[in-house]
């Protein structure tokens, strides 16, 4: 076992890299985080801010709906200061979702969901703003969190266990030492336009949607496809619920509130290059379309935002150490002999510690350094003080 | 949203860090209806990666992406070109002002983070303590089980601070963003130790009723009208303290 | 940097550009609390000639009867009543009275102020 602390370069700042940040750092590494951008700019910063209860997985995907359920009870707890918790409803709309009831209600329970079949008077009651015209629903904890706070709660946790953040360096090649193991990256300091090098012992590519191209810079590939969804903002808090439609995950199915907001998604479509994806006007008409179904008055409220995020979606067969069907983590040593490389991408937002938890357990694992995660235990930092150590530093 | 494209021109204030600032213009073909930070986004993939910008979220929930659009502080991912500029037009680009730039677009939040920080601002809240106190009339009540809760309004973007006139020439000012967390947070909870850091020559008082925060907030946080509020608390206060002196030293006298 | 807050950029209190009413309220009374405190030191030293005799006094009040000082008069007039109708607007603001009306409130008080402005002016000049 080795006694001083290893280090770690983690590529990515979205959600992933904080979370991983904070863990490894919690265990005692040494972190570097690298980003090209700012916090959670990626995919991340756009999600649709949905922290999910599992539900609208539970008949489709029950692992992942499993996964949902625990991490959003551990988020709800640890990170409090960014979530708007006031659960959700499915509700249906048709003869074809009340089909879909009894499946769902089996799968919800299946998987640990707390759930409540509530009246349409009832729920019409808490969501007036719910077309009237809706045959039943049910109440799960579903919630909504804002996206970059979430990110830099994480982040202001890592900070304080000493892990650096470096935003808005691009990193632009691997570092090998000479048996050709990756010992580092070279990145350019986009505020200077300096290179510059950072060495560590393991480099985590948490890069999601663009795990594929930093994957690249190593000359291995991670079967990662950016698969985009158009999400709507509107001017008007509609709801003060998350309401799901009750059918299997179809495009514009979603709607919750947010601040002021109400936000619905979400499409999706598979692109090659995730750096800027258009918002396309007809898959914009098509949400309006479908949401306001499920709250009819959204007709009238003017738009206050469009905007599209590239969900890092797994394909292909490679042989990855599979954690899960909704995320996977890729010790290149075992695939292509490439030592000192692990990629974590997949994944959803709500799961973002668990995937870290998972992937800084390989690290520990690969590196013989024995700590246990302790991410779930304790309440994150304060998000605003991810900036404490520039205080420090001035 | 089928619109004829529009040919504008971006000029960006560029700035590598620690250099000397200099305007770069590009030329874009646009959507009239999609968003500024689009077309910011799109000149960094297609025309220069070397520009550097802080963005998030994308739909004014994280308060990423505030900069100066023509002179005035906009978020720039609602902001419409149509609402800019015309086609054939120009669009002018600034980072913040009253914040320390780092490179090109992007501003060091870094202390207005910790002013925030430090007025145990929260960001969410039950929901009728989230609102705005006039746009709620309802006597606040006491939060109980259950009752639902919100996000609060202000996404800490610092468009107000960029705003304020009174920021522009004392950096003690701790800005219109901070006082009406402060104000938020005095609603829902209120407490001595929050009046005495309203109570300050860089707090309530420095604001000269410019209410340039109030005009530029994307949000409906009304942070002029919150000064105010919380200047009456203020007041009130300090009258109760003459009349009623609150050291305990001089009440044991 | 001209971006950054230093407390001698104040030349920028007076910069109109990008900004909204409000900030016209808040130039306003700035540029007439300036004028006023000029006035208000040239009026100590036009009271320091009466020290100096009555013909020094007399020659100093021949040479603001000429129609230039008459205007700077007006101007004297027209800040006073721009910044005292402006202060009550911002004192009764800063009470938390009628601030989500301060434009309408701003704007009522300065057609006021136009008003008693060109009354003074038609007073002052017309008596010649």
């Amino acid at each position: 076992m080795k006694t001083t602390p290893p280090s770690a370069i983690i590529i990515g700042a979205g959600f992933t890299g904080c979370a991983l940040a904070y863990d490894l750092a919690q265990r005692g590494f040494a972190v570097m985080v690298v980003e090209r951008g700012e916090l959670a700019s990626g995919t991340s910063g756009r999600t649709h801010g949905l922290l999910h209860s599992g539900a609208r997985y539970c008949v489709t995907d029950a692992e992942a709906a499993i996964e949902c359920i625990q991490e959003n009870i551990i988020l709800r707890r640890i990170a409090k200061q960014c979530i708007e918790y006031n659960g959700g409803y499915f509700v249906a709309l048709d003869d074809a979702d009340l089909g879909y009831a009894p499946a769902f209600f089996q799968g919800v329970q299946n998987c640990g969901i707390p759930v409540d079949e509530i009246s349409v008077k009832r729920a019409l009651e808490a969501e007036p703003a719910l077309n009237p015209k809706i045959l039943t629903a049910f109440q799960v904890p579903d919630a909504a969190f804002d996206p970059l706070r979430l990110a830099m709660a994480f982040a202001a946790s890592a900070r304080q266990h000493g892990a650096k953040f470096n935003t808005f360096f691009d990193v632009v090649g691997f570092l090998r030492d000479g048996q050709g193991k990756i010992c580092g990256v070279s990145a350019i300091n986009r505020h200077s336009g300096k290179p510059v090098d950072f060495h560590a012992d393991i480099t985590v590519n948490a890069t999601g949607a663009w795990a594929g191209k930093v994957a690249e810079f190593a000359g291995v590939t991670v079967p990662v496809r950016p698969t985009p969804g158009v999400m709507v903002a509107y001017e008007k808090r509609v709801t003060t619920r998350v309401i799901n439609r009750l059918c299997e995950p179809d495009d514009g199915d979603i709607l919750l509130p947010q601040r002021r907001m109400a936000v619905i998604g979400t499409t999706s479509f598979e692109v090659e290059e995730a750096d800027y994806i258009p918002v396309y006007p007809d898959q914009v008409k098509q949400m309006h379309q479908r949401a306001a179904l499920l709250v009819p008055e959204l007709e009238n409220i003017k738009m206050r935002g469009a905007y599209m995020s590239a969900r890092p979606l797994i394909g292909g067969m490679m042989s990855g150490r599979s954690l899960s069907r909704t995320f996977k983590c890729y010790d290149h040593q075992t695939d292509e002999g490439i030592n000192g490389l692990v990629t974590v991408t997949g994944g959803k937002a709500t799961t973002c510690r668990a995937m870290a938890e998972k992937t800084a357990d390989l690290v520990c694992q690969k590196l013989g350094w024995q700590r246990v995660c302790e991410t779930a235990q304790y309440p994150l930092a304060d998000y605003h003080l991810y900036y404490q150590a520039n205080e420090a530093a001035a | 949203m089928t619109n004829q494209p529009w040919q504008v021109q971006i000029k960006i204030q560029r700035q590598r860090a620690g250099e000397k600032p200099y305007v770069q213009a590009f030329a874009l073909e646009v959507d009239p209806d999609e968003y500024v930070l689009d077309a910011v986004e799109r000149i960094w993939a297609f025309h220069d990666r070397t520009l550097t910008y802080r963005h998030a979220c994308h739909h004014s929930t994280c308060g990423a992406c505030g900069m100066r659009v023509n002179g005035r502080e906009k978020l720039t991912c609602i902001t419409t070109i149509r609402s800019v500029t015309q086609n054939g037009g120009t669009i002018r680009i600034d980072p913040l002002r009253n914040f320390p730039v780092v490179s090109d677009l992007v501003v060091d939040m870094g202390d207005f983070f910790l002013r925030m920080n430090k007025s145990d601002f929260n960001s969410v809240a039950p929901d009728n303590a989230a609102r705005l106190p006039y746009e709620h009339p309802k006597k606040l009540e006491t939060q109980t089980e259950g009752e639902p809760e919100r996000l609060v309004d202000c996404i800490e973007c610092g468009l107000c601070i960029s705003a304020c006139p009174a920021a522009n020439t004392d950096k003690e000012y701790v800005g219109p963003a901070v006082l009406a967390a402060i104000h938020l947070m005095y609603t829902q909870n209120p407490s001595q130790k929050l009046i005495n850091q309203a109570d300050d020559h860089s707090g309530l008082w420095r604001c000269h009723s410019a209410y340039e925060c109030t005009e530029v907030c994307p949000s409906g946080v009304d942070p002029a009208w919150r000064i105010m509020d919380m200047r009456k608390t203020v007041f009130k206060d300090r009258v109760k303290s003459i009349i009623k002196p609150r050291l305990p030293e001089k009440k044991d006298a | 940097m001209p971006n950054q807050p230093d407390s001698n950029n104040w030349p920028r209190w007076f910069d109109p550009r990008s900004r909204s009413l409000g900030t016209f309220g808040y130039i306003l009374n700035r540029v007439t609390a300036l004028g006023l405190t000029l006035y208000l030191m040239m009026h100590l030293v036009a009271l320091g000639q009466l020290a100096r005799g009555a013909d020094a006094y007399d020659g100093f009040i021949a040479l603001v009867k000429n129609p230039l000082f008459k205007l700077g008069e007006l101007l004297v007039i027209a800040a006073g009543v721009i910044h005292g109708l402006n202060g009550i607007r911002i004192a009764l603001n800063s009470f938390g009275i009628g601030v989500r009306r301060q434009k309408s409130t701003f704007i009522t008080l300065m057609l006021i102020a136009v008003f008693i402005i060109v009354f003074f002016a038609f007073k002052m000049f017309s008596e010649g």
